[in-house]
């Protein structure tokens, strides 16, 4: 319990997190009093960022979509022993990883890709497929896809505690301290697995990496 | 794709951004909401398993686990360590409960007594009246602590006052007396010296056996004559000519005896 609340306090440290916490709370609260209804605008509030660590962890959408949906309904069974102790939203993420983890323990030699379209508004990529397609006059969207097919499979072939540490840090941006919390272990280990998965996706993805 | 600003260099950050891209569309919400309503009434619908209680329960214990597990630990500890000692206590007396049952009862308990050192001599001369019913008493009740034997000869020595003496309780104590007196080697080997030594030393040869059953027959038909002096006579005689190298010859040859001239059977 001392670690969901060191954990709470890291993830609402800032005041925006803060104010997202206490506004969860108070629906958290109605939900617990019985308005069930509730429930659903904290499902609509999170089921983006839950589904997208997730499915980086999995690279798999329909498993993914699973996965979040058994995290809101196991969050809902148990929203009456929330006490407030954290942020809901770190609860929420708590149940989400951990569910996922289980999933991939179980699953561990069944793999299987299907993968979310890109968004072609967002700018980051846009920018990193302009650099990589500059050379070689490729078709963007073919690119794209190629590019994302490479990512996926390289990242597959991390184990689960360096997939998760990088999901964690390098796609849904949490800081050392929080994802320690969250994987139950040092912020040295997530420094290294962090520093080792890096090293071997850099090793795979070498091709796409211009200097 | 749209047209963005020229960038140059593209590092591992920037591809693992990339993913940040890869968003499920609108439509696939519908979708998930719908699924998530199925498995919510399911999950409302669905009784819990019976065992889920105790993973709660278990969750809630998980912060007590070191003192819990501390405290286990210790009473393992403790009555371990009881049970050591008790085996202790029961070991001293096992081979005098040995004795009891494969000797003679009567006379081992009255030695027990008087090793034990809580005799005085007037109680060791009444004590095998008591000693005599002996033999009709479970094993289990022949292996008193000393204290015990003290006491019951303490009681029984002033019972022995008004009990009848008959022939056997004389002869009981006239084997007690004998014993104090002329320290018959065998029978000193046999319950003096068998008190100390280890439960498999006990173990007796054949020969011995016979020699002891012997021996006791012997003293036995002694005492049974009038006179004391002509019993002791007899005891000495015994003690001198039964001895283990002889009762073991004899029970060779006590069967065939073959001759120069004769050729004995004997049954």
């Amino acid at each position: 319990m001392d670690a969901v609340k060191t954990f709470g306090k890291t993830l609402v440290a800032s005041p925006e997190r803060q104010v997202e916490a206490d506004s969860d709370m108070d629906i958290v609260r109605r939900v617990q009093g019985g308005d069930v209804a509730a429930f659903d605008q904290l499902v609509v509030k999170y089921r983006g960022r839950v589904y997208s660590v997730v499915y980086n962890l999995t690279s798999n959408r329909e498993d993914a979509a699973d996965l979040t949906q058994d995290a809101f309904i196991k969050s809902f069974q148990s929203i009456n022993r929330f006490q407030g102790q954290s942020s809901f939203f770190t609860w929420l993420y708590r149940i989400a990883v951990n569910s996922t983890l289980t999933h991939l323990r179980k699953n561990r030699l069944r793999t299987f890709f299907s993968f979310e379209k890109i968004n072609e508004d967002d700018k980051v990529s846009a920018e990193v497929i302009a650099a990589l397609t500059d050379d070689t006059g490729a078709d963007h969207e073919t690119f794209a896809h190629e590019l994302q097919e490479k990512l996926n499979e390289a990242m597959q072939k991390l184990s689960i505690p360096h997939r998760t540490v990088i999901t964690l840090f390098e796609i849904d941006a949490l800081s050392h301290q929080e994802i320690a919390e969250i994987m139950n272990c040092s912020v040295g280990t997530v420094r290294s697995r962090l520093h080792y998965a890096k090293q071997l996706l850099q090793a795979e993805l070498q091709p796409y990496i211009r200097r | 794709m749209k047209e963005s600003p020229r960038k140059t260099t593209v590092t591992l950050e920037d591809l693992l951004r990339f993913k940040r891209a890869e968003q499920p569309p609108a439509e696939f919400w519908d979708q998930f909401e719908r699924g998530l309503r199925t498995k919510q009434l399911a999950a409302i619908v669905e009784p819990r398993p019976w065992w889920a209680p105790f993973i709660r329960v278990g969750t809630r214990l998980s912060r007590y686990q070191l003192p819990v597990g501390a405290t286990a630990v210790l009473a393992i500890t403790f009555l371990t360590v009881r049970e050591y000692r008790t085996a202790d206590v029961v070991q001293v007396y096992e081979p005098a409960g040995i004795e009891v049952t494969s000797v003679a009862p009567s006379v081992i308990e009255v030695r027990k007594a008087a090793n034990a050192g809580s005799l005085s001599a007037p109680a060791v001369s009444s004590a095998p009246m008591v000693l005599a019913d002996a033999p009709a008493r479970p094993a289990a009740s022949a292996e008193p602590r000393p204290d015990q034997i003290s006491r019951t000869a303490t009681v029984v020595g002033s019972v022995s006052h008004v009990a009848p003496v008959s022939s056997e309780l004389l002869m009981a104590t006239y084997i007690a007396e004998n014993m104090a007196k002329n320290k018959l080697p065998e029978l000193d080997q046999m319950l003096g010296s068998q008190v100390r030594k280890e439960p498999l030393s006990n173990v007796n040869m054949p020969g011995e056996s016979r020699g002891s059953r012997l021996l006791v027959g012997a003293v036995w038909q002694a005492s049974a004559g009038s006179s004391n002096d002509s019993a002791l006579r007899t005891n000495d005689q015994a003690t001198r000519h039964l001895t283990e190298r002889r009762l073991t010859e004899s029970d060779v040859i006590s069967r065939l005896d073959v001759g120069g001239d004769h050729l004995g059977v004997k049954f």
